[in-house]
């Protein structure tokens, strides 16, 4: 039982780092947000199970509002600002895709050796993932480093914020509720304000 | 004895099987694209006519070129021998394991293209050029993907990872495996020369890459070089099937169970064969620039799975 | 009424105010001057709570809890005080209460700048980490609205590097409260209370010392950034200048502490779980590297409010390698924050001012300033002087302390080069101010103050700066006393 719980939880760790990884080869804002999406997924995929096999039921809640704000609501409202952007060209991150990919590899193979501690102090079945948790916390770090366009800088951030959460989900079966519809509110909130300032300024400066 | 035996006749079955599984690709990809598309045996077929056919061979050739066809079928086929197709029992791994399959493949590389540069024709340079910026990132990451698996079993033989696999079939979904066998995928796309990285079925030669190495061959180099080529192909296919699902493989040497491994592994090189054209059918060449974007992809999906493998022994 | 009730009297009128004057400016939109009378007399209520409950802490009967969720110590009492006034100093100079009548901007200002204050305050007074967390990323969604009211590209673009710069930093240090939370889950406390700071302090020593040494760089990396700590302060220099006057004066003056304190909280922990020498050093690191940028940045830069805002990181430096230099340092730390506060917001304020005169925010362009509108002058270079360190302002004293603390704690060359910066940032100040301040007024722009209220108000902190360092209120030092107490793991 343990066994298929861990297995099935990397599998979605995995899949959302995986999918982090391969975002980085894409050259258009689309496939960044339709990355997210899919991660979103995997994300509230990963949530689903530990409500289920962890017995923790306010995070069927979690993992539905993840599925309804990250996979839904929020890639809309940047596909919808997409469609705004008056010049659709392709990406020109500040480093080349070799390079972030050879980046991100050695990233997260950091983010294993650094996340040994951690994943001896968790004794739960999901601990096998927290190294991909922190491999994809510092992965999206450099996709919103390297990259240029609002946008793609954007779903970065929100990767960095999916990666927290399968942080928490994986290391304690998510934080505190209270704590947990915060975060959801900061990050409606900030994606709405920066979808009301991103327009604005590419309008007034040449990006 | 028996094992030996049992490894001659998989090397006869796989070298037997290439061509078809290049024609069954072929016309999987004809149905596709709403041609009906020659018969599978048509590989053989081209085969017996080109070997029968005599040779062109360019003024400015020199020994290398004839030597090439024959290092890239003998590297080949002795790299064949080391792959368990029907049981893990290979008498081949007191021989070789995974890294001399790995070298094998790349002496076969480097010979091929060896031969594409010795007549000193433009296609054939360009084509090796273009070949070994691919094969440069391809062999590490077959490597190192293969690597993630040997990590977890303990041991670079071919035949104990396959074992190891179906003794602990739930290691099969962990992170390791999936993240190294979708990098190898990619990378045998590349070694194999099929599509995204470059197209089997093209005449523009300026986009070739495999086919541009061999433009000057003709005759029985030519029918070898294709043969060598659909074996290669052959073999990273079975590889795939065995490392990374090697159920329904014998694990002893009994008539019933290797009769019903090979059944398994037909069966399985059909699937594999099927998704490939799919696959080609689906998406488009790339530009040539952004072909070690995608090796760059696979590198670091082998690297994570090698590194997720090793911390989680 | 029982002491529990009253607590929960206190720290509703607290909160309450600003949010009430964000909702009240938001219904009387078409009346924003109701709404801006409204958040001054408003503003005044959450004053005297902060004041009370500061009088509370001190008076020694522990702190003012009420439910898990609010609990505020000698340490909050005093970020509370600090936040309110200089909340309450924004709120009485901000649009809306000129005669003229209230700008087109009035009723944004009032919206957010209440709502910003009113996460500041929830900041300082939640007991839970995680609480606090939430509040402190929302002020960078509030903050962040406010900057490009105005609309002028380069505001857009500086609103913009700060709610990117601002929430990926917040979200690391989210990373960091996660992991505090996964080591203190894993050692089997109880989840319910697990963030409250309380709770998580009492079980460190159980916590594994690896863990919680990433989680705090984690921490430091996110709230630095908030905090403006190089190298994570390039936000801070945009988004100060561009920010309308009494907003910057609220991001200046409390936000960076409100960021600071964070990690002071966590320091604590991080103390009691593997003694003092990790999160000292790295402090101490941050903070001199955090110094170095701010004070070498100061002298090239050409506007006044570019000026200030390196000032502000200059000043953050101290005060973070302050808190990384033991009991001493504690205290001069949290009395820089206060003098900081109090100089810089009134800076700030002045600064909307000397900008409504000369239309330019170029200090080539100001000059004469002292005898065009001598009563701005005279209060901007106090302002300035007390932030370049000049006795008798309460900065002098905790400078001078963080030397004493650096030398007692055997960094010499810490002290040396501390000492050599801190000289440089006097010496840039000065010349930047003089600049200002001399020369020949331009005549089309008339002499004269309108209105005299704002500078009245002004006067009062920079009375009580002047007086802390001159003999420091007893209530203001006990209250640091005991603040600095808390921070002693």
């Amino acid at each position: 039982m343990d066994l298929i719980f861990s297995r099935l939880t990397m599998t979605g760790a995995s899949a959302m780092l995986l999918v982090a990884l391969a975002m980085m080869w894409r050259r258009h804002v689309p496939a960044y947000i339709s990355a997210f999406r899919l991660q979103s997924a995997a994300l509230a995929f990963v949530g689903a199970v530990v409500a289920w096999f962890g017995d923790v039921p306010e995070l069927f809640l979690v993992a539905a509002l993840i599925l309804a704000l990250k996979g839904w609501i929020v890639p809309r409202i940047l596909t919808r600002m997409e469609a705004r952007r008056p010049d659709a060209r392709a990406l020109q991150p500040l480093v080349n895709t070799e390079m972030s990919l050879l980046i991100s590899g050695a990233l997260a193979v950091a983010a294993y050796e650094l996340s040994r501690p951690v994943a001896e102090v968790v004794n739960l079945p999901t601990r096998g993932g927290l190294p991909l948790a922190l491999a994809l916390i510092m992965v999206s770090l450099f996709v919103v480093v390297s990259r240029r366009q609002a946008i793609a800088q954007i779903v970065g951030f929100l990767m960095l914020e999916n990666g927290i959460a399968l942080l928490a989900l994986l290391g304690a079966y998510g934080v505190p509720l209270v704590v947990e519809l915060g975060v959801f509110l900061d990050v409606l909130l900030g994606v709405l304000v920066m979808q009301a300032l991103v327009p604005r300024m590419e309008s007034t400066v040449a990006r | 004895m028996a094992a030996l035996l049992l490894a001659a006749a998989e090397l006869v079955l796989l070298m037997a099987l290439a061509p078809g599984v290049v024609g069954y690709t072929r016309w999987v990809k004809a149905r596709l694209q709403g041609r009906r598309g020659a018969g599978v045996l048509q590989p053989y077929r081209e085969l017996r006519k080109t070997f029968g056919k005599s040779m062109v061979i360019a003024d400015s050739a020199s020994w290398i070129f004839h030597l090439a066809p024959w290092v890239v079928t003998a590297s080949t086929v002795a790299a064949a021998a080391l792959v368990p197709v029907v049981s893990v029992h290979q008498p081949a791994d007191q021989l070789g394991d995974l890294f001399a399959l790995m070298a094998l493949l790349i002496l076969g590389t480097v010979f091929l293209a060896l031969g594409g540069l010795d007549p000193g024709t433009a296609f054939g340079g360009m084509g090796s050029s273009r070949e070994m910026t691919v094969a440069a990132l391809t062999e590490p990451t077959l490597a190192i993907a293969v690597l993630a698996l040997a990590l977890t079993s303990g041991s670079t033989s071919l035949g104990a990872i396959a074992g190891t696999v179906l003794a602990n079939p739930a290691n099969a979904i962990g992170p390791g495996h999936a993240l190294a066998f979708a990098a190898f995928l990619i990378a045998m796309l590349a070694e194999t020369g099929r599509l995204p990285i470059d197209n089997p079925a093209t005449h523009l030669e300026l986009t070739m890459i495999h086919e541009a190495m061999i433009l000057e061959y003709s005759g029985p180099y030519l029918a070898l070089l294709e043969w060598a080529a659909a074996t290669k192909l052959t073999l990273l296919l079975v590889l795939a099937a065995n490392m990374f699902a090697p159920w329904g493989i014998a694990t002893a040497i009994e008539p019933g169970a290797v009769a019903r491994s090979v059944g398994v592994i037909l069966a399985k090189l059909l699937v594999l064969a099927t998704l490939l054209a799919v696959l080609e059918t689906r998406v488009a060449k790339l530009r040539l620039f952004r072909v070690p974007e995608l090796l760059a992809v696979s590198f670091t999906l082998a690297l994570l799975a090698a590194t997720s493998s090793f911390f989680s022994r | 009424m029982s002491a529990a009730g009253i607590d929960a009297i206190l720290i509703a009128a607290l909160l309450a105010p600003p949010l009430a004057s964000a909702v009240v400016a938001a219904a009387a939109r078409r009346r924003p001057a109701a709404g801006a009378w409204f958040n001054a007399a408003a503003m005044g209520i959450t004053l005297l709570a902060a004041a009370v409950i500061a009088l509370r802490v001190v008076s020694g009967r522990g702190p003012v809890v009420a439910g898990t969720l609010w609990r505020l110590d000698a340490l909050s009492a005093l970020l509370a005080l600090l936040v309110s006034v200089v909340a309450t100093l924004a709120a009485w100079l901000g649009p809306g209460l000129e005669r003229g009548g209230p700008g087109a901007e009035t009723t944004a200002f009032r919206v957010y700048a209440n709502l910003f204050a009113c996460m500041m305050l929830l900041a300082v007074s939640t007991g839970n980490l995680g609480v606090m967390w939430v509040a402190i990323e929302a002020t960078t969604v509030t903050s962040a609205l406010l900057i490009p009211v105005r609309r002028t590209p380069a505001a857009i673009d500086a609103s913009w590097k700060y709610l990117l710069i601002g929430s990926v930093g917040i979200a690391l240090a989210f990373a960091g409260t996660v992991l505090a939370f996964v080591d203190y889950a894993s050692s089997g406390g109880e989840l319910e209370l697990a963030l409250q700071w309380t709770t998580l302090r009492a079980a460190a020593p159980a916590l594994h010392p690896e863990v919680v040494q990433l989680a705090f760089v984690f921490l430091l990396v996110g709230f630095g950034t908030k905090a403006g700590l190089a190298p994570m302060h390039t936000w801070l220099p945009d988004a100060h200048s561009e920010a309308p006057a009494p907003l910057s004066a609220m991001m200046s003056g409390v936000l960076l502490a409100v960021a600071l304190y964070a990690v002071a909280r966590w320091k604590v922990i991080v103390d009691v779980a593997i003694g003092s020498a990790f999160t000292d050093t790295m402090l101490v690191v941050v903070g001199a590297a955090t110094v170095a940028v701010g004070a070498a940045s100061l002298l090239s830069q050409t506007q006044y409010k570019r000026v200030l805002a390196f000032s502000s990181i200059e000043h953050m430096g101290l005060a973070c390698m302050a808190l990384g230099l033991g009991p001493l340092g504690a205290f001069a730390a949290l009395l820089h924050l206060v003098g900081h506060g109090l100089a810089k917001s009134v800076a700030f304020l002045l600064s909307g001012r000397i900008y409504q005169r000369y239309g330019s925010a170029d200090i080539g362009a100001v000059s004469g300033l002292i005898s065009a509108a001598p009563g701005t002058a005279i209060l901007f270079a106090a302002a300035v002087l007390a932030l370049a360190g000049l006795p008798p302002f309460g900065l002098f004293l905790s400078e001078i302390l963080i030397l004493q603390a650096a030398w007692a704690a055997g960094h010499v060359w810490l002290t040396v080069l501390v000492l050599v910066l801190m000289l440089l940032a006097f010496a840039a100040l000065t010349t930047q101010l003089q600049r200002m301040l001399l020369g020949r007024a331009p005549a089309e722009r008339g002499a004269g103050e309108s209105p005299r209220a704002p500078l009245t108000v002004l006067a009062v902190p920079m009375v009580l700066l002047a007086s802390i360092g001159v003999v420091m209120p007893a209530p203001l030092y006990d209250l640091l006393t005991r603040a600095a107490e808390v921070l002693r793991p």
